[in-house]
């Protein structure tokens, strides 16, 4: 062995830096993998195993309905935090290494900007098209992106008004079928100390559900580029609307939906409903005690006859990853999982997942009454009508999380007097200003 | 422990070395070989896992990335950008409140976390302390507690509708709301506090322990209280470690993330960047804007260089 001297081995230090140093500087995500050649399938009788990312529980369950009836695709899944709350950090730089696993679960909202970093496979390079018509088509739009799919869903939220109706009783009424009726029936709740819901000032995605089912739609992919308006009178009449609703202290601030505090008021009765996706269902049955206590109403309209009658709250997709080496064979997967009656079945049977994005089969137990919900068979009377009265248009876009960020620390404000509605516009250019600083192109909806 | 006082380190310095030249004027190459041999395993790790990353992160922060088209399927540069990083970060409202929340929250929470385990190691060391060892256990505990593990404790105390803590105060006719947002700052620092002032105080009743007991009995013959003997024998004496509890209390408190992290799930009013640190992580993991983030880790680790540098250079001119 040579010696070494202590300028030698500095030097060497510095030279292995300096070429980590040049690894490094290329930043990750800016190669594409849609550009490449098809990775054609694999031989028969040859035996892969393809990964799962996902926040789904005991999804394994479901991949091994599959994996007794294709031994040769074994899937095998792992379970990583919900979203953002770990797990798209995880995908993220295992995608920054090169890595990464041949699926992943990725929300609806968060596909495009798993498309900015060169993170998904585009689908219809292995076939995605042909089973278009097995999916929700207002689903389906949203995981289209300049003539590409990137994802397939797997379950969403249509929302519903979910409410106990002795609160409700307690002042007479009945489920608002409008938001001007909801608000007055709020105000007769605060004089009994109950409220009729929360509204999340820390997270958006909520508001932004709202402005989608008054007929919002923030963004639109122009052949120039994406064309924002966050103004438009729908979101107006939204921010208008709650903005009123928070200073008449209507609704509660202080927690989220879902949050410990909420569920301690829930049981108390001191919340008289939640508006939300249908998966609340299987939340809104962790309340201590209120197993036939809840009921489902369809969610209130906007007044003035425009808007829909219910949007999506959330929503998932399985979605085919950039370094996967066998993107046909988990597209194939992905597509069994969410159309075959099995598979939904066993979906919901094991990962409680939210509304079935194939419009042809709910799932089995939710064609069936609910004995939590007071017997009431929900499920279609109210969600199965809401899946079709959504608004077609809406179009999520590559710096969602940031976008719903920034907008979610604008409504923060609204404790020291910005209001909801000044925030739309604040946060309309500070939106640009993130969409610029990638270099992406954008312009204001000319008004 | 005692070394750690920075004039004892100067006298001590210039003895041994000025010898070292002469005892040993040539070493056989096998003897001069091993340490860095035995060092090599160290030596590669540091430098893989700590320089190595530094350095890409720094010519991470200074790369730009831009994008062309819808979602850059129309081209991907990347360049040198200089300091656009920089400014993009210190432009960023966020970020820097993020920053005038932490200098607030160290402001007030260091000198109470000097103060109360100061104060912990003190009553702890007195003559007249009852079970002193079982405190000193009791009072450390809470440091074997993972920090996120404390918040998740912490945020049953403060959770409406769930705090037993807020029920009581309702009694009295009180409404504390520890999650607003004012407040949630403070219930961050108590669950700091909680966690670490035990620590602290460990390491001063380590140096408590090495104050020779004739100095206390020389005290005691001069008639001196306890009180003076705290303040004439005992505080100047554990000032390394005052200093050393200070400097880790500082560097706390800009790495804040974890319980911050945790308790955004209860807290409406903690956004997505309410630590220098989370603002960091928000940006490279949930942004994915990797060079605004080393920018930001760049800024972060700097000003944690110059705080401590600051509070050394102070401290050492007060005492000479």
């Amino acid at each position: 062995m040579t010696q070494f001297t202590r300028r030698q081995l500095l030097g060497a230090g510095l030279g292995t830096a300096a070429l980590g140093m040049l690894a490094g500087c290329a930043t990750p995500g800016t190669a594409s993998v849609n550009g490449g050649p098809v990775i054609a399938p694999v031989a028969s009788g040859e035996k892969i195993t393809l990964k799962y990312w996902s926040w789904l529980k005991d999804l394994q369950k479901v991949a091994d309905i599959w994996n007794e009836s294709h031994p040769n695709v074994q899937v095998e899944t792992v379970w990583i935090p919900g979203g953002n709350s770990g797990g798209y950090q995880k995908i993220f730089s295992a995608l920054a290494t090169q890595g990464g696993p041949d699926l992943a679960q990725v929300e609806m909202r968060s596909i495009p900007e798993f498309m900015l970093v060169n993170g998904l496979v585009d689908l219809t390079r292995y076939g995605a098209q042909e089973t278009a018509h097995l999916y929700d088509p207002t689903l389906w739009s949203q995981v289209s992106y300049t003539g590409g799919v990137y994802g397939i869903p797997q379950d969403s939220g249509p929302m519903g008004m979910f409410y106990q109706p002795a609160v409700l009783e307690k002042v007479g009424a009945t489920p608002p079928a409008t938001w001007n009726e909801w608000g007055e029936v709020a105000g007769e709740l605060r004089k009994t100390d109950a409220y009729m819901d929360c509204f999340p000032l820390g997270d958006a995605s909520v508001f932004a559900a709202f402005a989608t089912q008054a007929g919002a739609q923030w963004f639109r992919a122009e052949e120039d580029g994406w064309v924002i308006n966050m103004t438009d009178p729908a979101t107006m009449q939204a921010a208008e609307f709650f903005d009123s609703a928070i200073d008449k202290d209507l609704v509660q601030t202080a927690y989220g939906a879902f949050s410990p505090g909420w569920f301690a008021a829930a049981a108390k009765g001191g919340l008289a409903s939640v508006t939300s996706g249908s998966w609340a269902d299987a939340l809104i049955a962790g309340v201590s005690g209120g197993e036939g206590k809840w009921r489902v109403a369809p969610m209130p309209v906007w007044d003035g006859g425009s808007g829909f009658g219910s949007s999506y709250l959330g929503g998932s997709t399985a979605a085919v990853l950039a370094n996967s080496k066998h993107p046909k064979e988990a597209l194939d997967f992905a597509v069994w999982m969410t159309t075959s009656k099995e598979g939904i079945d066993a979906m919901i049977n094991n990962s409680g997942i939210g509304w079935s994005p194939a419009p042809g089969f709910i799932g089995t137990t939710r064609q069936k009454p609910s004995p939590f919900f007071s017997g009431q068979n929900y499920n279609q009377e109210v969600f199965e009508p809401a899946t079709l009265q959504q608004n077609p248009d809406w179009s999520w876009w590559p710096v969602t999380t940031q976008s719903l960020n920034i907008l979610s620390d604008g409504f923060r404000k609204k404790a020291t007097g910005t209001s909801l509605v000044e925030t739309m516009s604040i946060a309309e250019k500070q939106i640009m200003t993130v969409f610029k600083n990638k270099g992406l192109s954008i312009r204001r909806e000319a008004s | 422990m005692t070394t750690t006082h920075p004039s004892d380190q100067q006298q001590r310095g210039t003895t041994p070395q000025g010898n070292t030249g002469n005892r040993v004027p040539r070493r056989p190459k096998a003897q001069s070989r091993a340490p860095w041999i035995l060092l090599a395993p160290f030596l590669a790790l540091f430098l893989l896992t700590f320089i190595l990353p530094i350095l890409v992160a720094i010519a991470s922060s200074f790369t730009k990335v831009t994008r062309k088209g819808l979602f850059g399927e129309a081209g991907v540069t990347s360049e040198f950008a200089w300091f656009s990083n920089y400014a993009q970060a210190l432009s960023d409202g966020n970020f820097v409140a993020s920053i005038g929340r932490m200098f607030l929250f160290g402001i007030v929470q260091v000198p109470v976390m000097i103060i109360l385990c100061t104060v912990l190691a003190l009553m702890l060391e007195s003559t007249s302390a009852r079970w002193p060892g079982f405190f000193r256990a009791a009072y450390f505990l809470p440091y074997g507690v993972p920090g996120v593990i404390a918040t998740i404790l912490w945020s049953f105390l403060y959770v409406p509708g769930l705090s037993p803590l807020i029920d009581i105060a309702g009694m009295f006719g009180l409404e504390p709301d520890f999650l607003g947002p004012n407040t949630v700052l403070w219930s961050i620092a108590n669950i700091v506090l909680w966690s670490y002032a035990g620590y602290n105080m460990l390491i001063i009743v380590a140096q408590l322990k090495t104050i020779p007991v004739e100095l206390y009995e020389a005290a005691r013959v001069d008639g001196a209280t306890t009180w003076r003997i705290a303040r004439s024998i005992q505080l100047p004496l554990i000032k390394p470690a005052l200093v050393l509890t200070t400097v880790f209390s500082i560097i706390g408190t800009l790495q804040l993330f974890a319980e911050a992290q945790v308790l955004k799930t209860v807290a409406p009013s903690i956004d997505s960047q309410y630590t220098p640190n989370l603002s960091a992580y928000s940006t490279a993991f949930a942004y994915n804007d990797y060079n605004v983030a080393a920018a930001q880790a760049v800024l972060i680790a700097a000003v944690a260089l110059i705080l401590s540098f600051a509070f050394l250079k102070f401290s050492n001119r007060k005492s000479s």
